[in-house]
């Protein structure tokens, strides 16, 4: 199924090493719209990625620091990066490999559109 | 409260962590003197609890106690908004303000406090011991302390305070932070410095912490001298227990790294042995420095550790 947010989507999923690319519920973790490769679980990394993002955002207001509008998290066997509006945000699995700087402002600039 | 029941009030609010029980818990550590453990029970309390005068009245009480009177104002304030009447706040704040020589607005806020409950004794004391002071300054408008000792004071208002200050008139340090004089910086030690001249100047700070989000290391200080590693370290742990949660079902293995960029700053953290070095550095700076500022201190504090730091 298509929505308006399948250009964003897809447009993220065209960067090299980029697995899956989400637009999903801050509040509840619920993908609104997605394009992955297969076997990308997409419905874990919505959940629990929109919880950290959350964590980060409560976190780094109650720290002074204001409002979240990036994260991106490192594994030993990938990365997820996330920036959102108030109530939708992306979210984007990704190998190791993939080139961040690029990644980010293009995710910051999509998540610019995001209500 | 005993030990027991300390336990008892930690595995309620570990049994259902959206419950009430970070207020009798929080309240005890901080009587207890256990100031930063308190401050992180009274801080998780206020982000699941923003809308209760009572989380807020504690996490202003442990700021207090801990010298944070920048903190405990603007938590008192957040009280009286949800609260207009509470003497509580207005009492605390009728102390911080008697604290930074603001009589006029301690004696406002101390009446206030009467005016609610005119049957505390230690108010009247204290508001007497305002006014003695205003009428003192009145005769001698040059003086730029306050000469009233802060023993009286506390003494009027908080046994334990007034304990504290008692120490810190007779120019003791006691262990536990002292009420009232947080602005003024201790002397940095190594571990506080440790990761200084990896850093672009005040606009970035390093800090290492330990798996329960307390600093073990390095130093955030403000442009006005306070050091609020305690507390930025706090908040900010949580996010790396999020992170190790998360990754349990992400099958990506262990986190290494977390970056994000808030209005104001740039935060990378990583895990260091059983704990966290976090550094964040004004927005201006870019990210690409702070991983590399972050990098760095993850090797300077492995080195440090080993060393027995």
């Amino acid at each position: 199924m298509s929505t308006s947010f399948a250009p964003v989507t897809e447009s993220l999923i065209r960067h090299r090493g980029v697995l899956g690319a989400m637009v999903v519920g801050l509040d509840d973790g619920l993908i609104v719209h997605s394009t992955l490769q297969i076997g990308v679980n997409g419905n874990a990394f919505a959940a629990l990625t929109a919880s950290l993002y959350r964590k980060a955002r409560r976190s780094s207001n109650a720290a002074g620091f204001g409002a979240s509008s990036f994260l991106e998290l490192t594994a030993e066997q990938g990365r997820v990066c996330t920036a959102g509006g108030k109530e939708l945000v992306l979210v984007v699995v990704c190998e190791t490999r993939v080139n961040v700087g690029l990644l980010r402002v293009e995710l910051l600039r999509a998540a610019e559109q995001l209500p | 409260m005993a030990n027991d029941d300390i336990r008892a009030l930690s595995e309620a609010l570990a049994a259902d962590p959206a419950s009430l029980a970070f207020v009798p818990l929080g309240e005890a550590l901080r009587r207890r003197g256990d100031l930063e453990v308190a401050l992180r029970v009274a801080l998780r309390g206020v982000e699941r609890h923003p809308t209760r005068a009572d989380a807020h009245d504690l996490l202003a009480r442990i700021s207090a106690d801990r010298g944070d009177l920048e903190r405990a104002i603007v938590e008192w304030e957040s009280v009286l908004r949800l609260v207009p009447g509470h003497a509580g706040a207005r009492k605390g704040l009728g102390f911080i303000c008697f604290q930074l020589g603001r009589l006029e607005d301690a004696a406002a806020h101390l009446s206030a406090a009467l005016t609610i409950d005119p049957e505390d004794g230690s108010l009247a004391a204290a508001l007497q011991t305002v006014q003695s002071e205003l009428a003192q300054r009145g005769t001698s408008p040059a003086r730029a302390t306050v000469q009233v000792s802060r023993q009286a004071l506390a003494a009027a208002i908080d046994v334990q305070a007034a304990e504290r200050a008692a120490l810190l008139e007779a120019g003791v340090r006691s262990s536990p932070p002292t009420i009232g004089l947080a602005s003024q910086m201790h002397a940095a030690d190594d571990a506080s410095t440790l990761f200084d001249d990896l850093l672009e100047g005040q606009r970035s700070a390093a800090m290492l912490l330990d798996a329960d989000g307390l600093v073990l290391a390095g130093r955030y200080v403000t442009a006005d001298g306070r050091d609020l590693a305690a507390l930025i370290g706090a908040q900010l742990s949580g996010v790396s227990d999020e992170a190790a949660r998360a990754m349990r079902h992400l099958g990506l293995g262990a986190w290494t790294q977390i970056v994000f960029e808030t209005d104001a700053a740039s935060v990378a953290m990583a895990p260091s042995q059983d704990g966290v070095m976090l550094v964040a550095a004004a927005r201006p700076i870019p990210l690409g420095f702070v991983r590399r500022v972050l990098e760095h201190a993850l090797r300077r504090a492995a080195a440090w550790m080993r060393e027995g730091g």
